[in-house]
């Protein structure tokens, strides 16, 4: 089977156009996330979010729909943690990560029957996504991106200093929950394509790829976009040709990526002395 | 206060308009803390902050830290930095920096690359482009090196003399007493009375015409009150 007939294949088409939304939005979020030092955050929002979509399954309603509710929570809660806290915000990840998934599992096994699916949210399946999820999507990425362009001065300097931010009278707060609720949205939205286990490597390694060779911003962000997208297509042609999960695909293929930026980089610095 | 423990008490004092006023104590008296308390940052659990401005409208604040460490991973430039932070455009970028004496060479530098001193000017260069009314500045002579301390300090009473009242924290007893004619003593260790400022633990007096001593003040009619005058 050649390149076009894959192409014109309409679940691969679907699985395309979300792959594209996908990796866009995670390179937007991606951007301010991972100098914030909070990709970890993604991992214990989207492996915590399995709550919602056990409770799904158990209750027979749309489980991405209460795992988004789920996650929106858990971004909820953790933008309201203060550096003068008394739980910290990867204390509190680690929390909603064992709790999320512990109570996620315990409702599975009240799950009558066989649970095939559950593997397809563990680790995604690109037959699963509908155009109904195009649809959402669509929909998603032109609100966040129309928020994005709005909010891009506040979102830089808040990353950057927080108290300037103030001073500047940015809207501190209000960007800061736009960034963690449309992150664990984000996540959320992701699962169908990659899986709850692995869909936070779309976040964190295209920014990190990036920032071996971006000078600034706009560069770095650039290319963040552009191998978050590539990375993701070929993924995804490579689980369709070789019969593997999409989201264990897409990861390794970007690990392998940050590895040869990483090795070049360290060749490069070598003989430049 | 931070948390549940009181870092400052009984700071009443006034900031005079169009004005240098120097704050001073010894480490950890508050100096910080009141400002950034003047700046909104803090929350204070008693007495009151308020702002007189002639035309009633809340002045524009100024502030640039002491010390500031930029997230390692976040690929910011300096001229990205001056566009985001006080929308300077592109046409206006080498100006805003020669009056702080940043290198123009720099403009394509990340900002996690700079010095102290470096990135003290940028965060400088930035603030003075945003026009404030009040100008607070952290330990401004810190981190810059001879040769920029005169140009800084040139640029501070400049911006003074075009209005601006500009408050500055500092340990410098050299600098308070070349340009202070008003300071605000946040400290015991500080003998402050009419007319001159002794430190008990140096030689140096400094004479100055308005003093503010703040902590601890027995004849303050009203504890916990920052007036800031007129601005």
């Amino acid at each position: 089977m050649d390149l076009i007939d894959i192409i014109s294949t309409p679940f691969m088409q679907r699985s395309f156009l979300s792959a594209v939304l996908l990796a866009s939005l995670f390179g937007l979020f991606g951007t301010f996330i991972v100098p914030k030092r909070l990709g970890f955050m993604a991992d214990g929002i989207s492996h915590g979010s399995l709550l919602g979509i056990a409770l799904g399954l158990l209750l027979g309603i749309y489980p991405i729909l209460i795992a988004i509710i789920v996650a929106s929570l858990y971004g909820f809660m953790l933008s309201r943690v203060s550096s003068t806290s008394n739980i910290t915000q990867d204390g509190l990840v680690g929390v909603f990560l064992s709790g999320g998934m512990g109570g996620a599992i315990i409702i599975m096994s009240y799950v009558p029957g066989y649970k095939p699916e559950l593997f397809s949210y563990l680790f995604g399946n690109i037959l699963t996504i509908q155009w109904t999820d195009i649809y959402f999507l669509t929909g998603f990425f032109i609100l966040v991106t129309t928020i994005f362009v709005s909010q891009w001065r506040s979102l830089v300097i808040t990353t950057i200093h927080n108290d300037l931010s103030h001073v500047i009278d940015l809207p501190v707060d209000r960007t800061k929950y736009f960034l963690f609720i449309g992150t664990s949205i984000t996540l959320i939205a992701g699962v169908k394509l990659l899986g709850v286990i692995l869909v936070s490597a779309l976040l964190i390694i295209p920014v990190l790829i990036a920032n071996q060779f971006g000078q600034s911003l706009r560069s770095t962000f650039g290319l963040t976009q552009l191998i978050g997208i590539f990375s993701t297509l070929a993924g995804i042609l490579i689980s369709y040709v070789m019969d593997y999960p999409t989201g264990p695909s897409v990861a390794i293929l970007l690990v392998m990526i940050l590895m040869l930026a990483l090795f070049y980089k360290n060749i490069k610095a070598k003989l430049s002395h | 206060m931070i948390g549940n423990k009181k870092i400052l008490s009984d700071a009443s004092c006034s900031i005079p308009r169009k004005a240098l006023t120097f704050l001073v104590g010894e480490n950890g008296s508050g100096k910080t803390t009141l400002v950034k308390s003047i700046l909104g940052l803090l929350p204070i659990s008693g007495g009151n902050i308020s702002f007189h401005s002639t035309n009633g409208t809340k002045p524009i604040l100024g502030y640039v830290p002491q010390n500031v460490i930029f997230p390692t991973p976040f690929k910011l430039t300096v001229s990205e930095y001056l566009k985001y932070a006080a929308q300077v455009p592109r046409n206006k970028i080498t100006n805003v920096i020669k009056r702080v004496d940043f290198p123009e060479s720099h403009l394509s530098r990340n900002i996690t690359e700079l010095s102290g001193g470096q990135a003290q000017k940028m965060l400088l260069a930035a603030e003075l482009y945003r026009s404030p009314d009040l100008l607070f500045l952290d330990e401004p002579l810190s981190n810059v090196d001879d040769s920029s301390e005169k140009h800084i300090i040139d640029v501070i009473l400049e911006v003074k003399n075009e209005g601006v009242s500009v408050v500055i924290i500092t340990h410098d007893w050299q600098f308070v007493s070349s340009y202070g004619n008003h300071v605000i003593c946040l400290n015991r260790n500080f003998i402050c009375d009419s007319g001159y400022c002794v430190c008990k633990n140096s030689l140096s007096k400094v004479n100055i015409k308005n003093i503010q001593k703040t902590t601890p003040d027995p004849n303050s009619t009203h504890s916990g009150y920052c007036y800031i005058e007129n601005i």
